[in-house]
């Protein structure tokens, strides 16, 4: 193992993110039963929250195993204890990669990859990763109670009425913007010229052909439960098949 | 009669007042966490820094941040106004902060206000959305930790040469698979941007390792031709 991976999987990390990450359950703790108290105040039946807590439990276990799936899929290159913690809290997987991606490039690298990695690089890309994150995190702070009580005094917004606002689509439309560079890129990288290399899009072809078997499965056999593994499956079988193919070519 | 109505709207009012200062404690409690969580999130990289004696690149470290920003900032907004009204307080506070909304919390409190019976807006909705956000971050992190412990002995072969080309190419296979995903979902908003910004990549090669840049006109392009349909009534 080079020195850089030693040191981003050193054991000082893993219990420093243990005592991050024992901090915000102790939030959660905090937060869970204040309102199992209120709801018992106000006259809520036991039962009812007690089975709250159980499905949500029960609905949370095999999406959360999926997210192992991508704390695996991020270690390799920014170690376990940071992947750990990244997906644990705030972030979600095509988020952390994404922005570890385009930090790895403001540093002048081609991308983000163990060979071009090192402690001084790795610092610089875990604090964009970590402040670019805190958004959603800022406006709770400073306008989640003004925003909340404004909603309160109105009619329902179309989101609550079923209909889709436009927020939902521009969400959507933003993600495709970013594949569709992704893709673009990976598209030129593969033609024949200096530099040229074709694996991001055998990797991203791969990927994408697993994808459309899971959402096969999906939407025309309704096995809807595959949804909580189709990406990061699709994923760990498309890095899976790049090790194959570099064995081969 | 008249004593009987009295009585019970005195009732909703106590009710609604425990309720408007629980509100007010989650508030609180919620701006403390989180400003808390935010100083002890930002610490980690410059303690990693600290013990391997080397610093945060400021350059690099305010590209990067302008670049990943100027995207991630506005989705975060579009996601706290659409998603704040169905967590609820206790609910926004602990998801914003635990991550994994749109694939984990948002459908989680949908499962459990089904069960529960309750419509955002009221009391029991907030409540409801509280428990079941703290319940699903919770399993959650316990989840992880456990494949945590069992991940370490595995670190080698994680780290071999051989699984280089896996994780060297972890991006492209998350872009594929993600891809595939939206392009289905939404063909008409995709066809356009994927286009362009294929010709560009390959006609103007230098462009290749500068998808952060392209990310701008891409997102751009996608979210007026998403806006345009959307009026159109054609999403």
């Amino acid at each position: 193992m080079n020195e850089y991976l030693q040191s981003v999987n050193a054991g000082y990390f893993y219990l420093l993110v243990a005592g991050v990450l024992a901090f915000i359950t102790a939030i959660c703790v905090l937060f869970l039963v204040k309102s199992y108290k209120a709801g018992i105040k106000i006259g809520m039946d036991k039962k009812v929250l007690k089975k709250t807590i159980m499905a949500s439990a029960s609905f949370t276990l095999l999406p959360s195993i999926s997210i192992l799936l991508g704390v695996i899929a991020l270690s390799g290159t920014l170690g376990v204890p940071f992947s750990w913690l990244r997906l644990s809290v705030i972030g979600a997987l095509q988020y952390e990669l994404n922005v570890a991606e385009m930090s790895a490039q403001s540093l002048g690298m081609p991308g983000l990859s163990v060979s071009g990695l090192d402690p001084t690089a790795f610092t610089t890309i875990a604090l964009i990763m970590t402040v670019g994150i805190l958004g959603g995190v800022l406006y709770c702070i400073f306008f989640l109670k003004k925003y909340l009580k404004k909603l309160a005094g109105k009619p329902k917004t179309a989101g609550e009425t079923g209909k889709k606002s436009f927020g939902a689509y521009a969400t959507t439309a933003m993600f495709i913007g970013l594949c569709a560079a992704y893709i673009g890129s990976y598209i030129g990288k593969a033609i024949p010229r200096e530099d040229s290399d074709v694996m991001p899009l055998i990797v991203a072809a791969i990927a994408g052909i697993v994808m459309s078997v899971f959402e096969f499965f999906i939407r025309k056999k309704n096995i809807r439960v595959l949804e909580n593994f189709s990406l990061a499956a699709s994923m760990l079988i498309a890095m899976a098949a790049a090790v194959g193919i570099a064995a081969i070519i | 009669m008249n004593n009987e109505n009295i009585t019970v709207s005195e009732e909703i009012s106590a009710e609604q007042q425990f309720f408007n200062e629980f509100n007010n404690g989650l508030h609180k409690l919620g701006k403390i966490s989180l400003i808390a969580a935010i100083i002890i999130l930002v610490a980690v990289p410059f303690i990693y820094g600290i013990v391997n004696g080397v610093s945060v690149d400021i350059g690099g470290f305010f590209s990067g941040i302008l670049r990943v920003g100027i995207i991630y900032y506005p989705v975060a907004l579009a996601e706290f106004l659409v998603y704040a009204p169905m967590l609820g307080v206790g609910g926004s506070y602990l998801s914003f902060i635990t991550g994994n909304i749109t694939n984990m919390k948002i459908p989680c409190v949908m499962n459990a206000k089904d069960i529960a019976g309750t419509e955002p807006g009221t009391p029991q909705h907030e409540i409801i959305s509280t428990i079941s956000v703290a319940t699903s971050a919770i399993v959650t992190t316990l989840v992880i930790v456990v494949g945590v412990i069992l991940l370490a002995p595995l670190q080698p072969v994680l780290n071999s040469e051989v699984l280089a080309p896996a994780f060297n190419n972890v991006v492209p296979a998350l872009f594929g698979a993600l891809g595939l995903k939206y392009f289905l979902d939404s063909p008409k908003i995709a066809v356009i941007p994927l286009l362009l910004l294929t010709l560009l990549c390959i006609f103007v090669p230098s462009m290749i390792n500068q998808t952060s840049l392209l990310l701008l006109p891409s997102g751009g392009i996608a979210l007026a031709i998403g806006w345009f349909l959307f009026k159109k009534n054609k999403l």
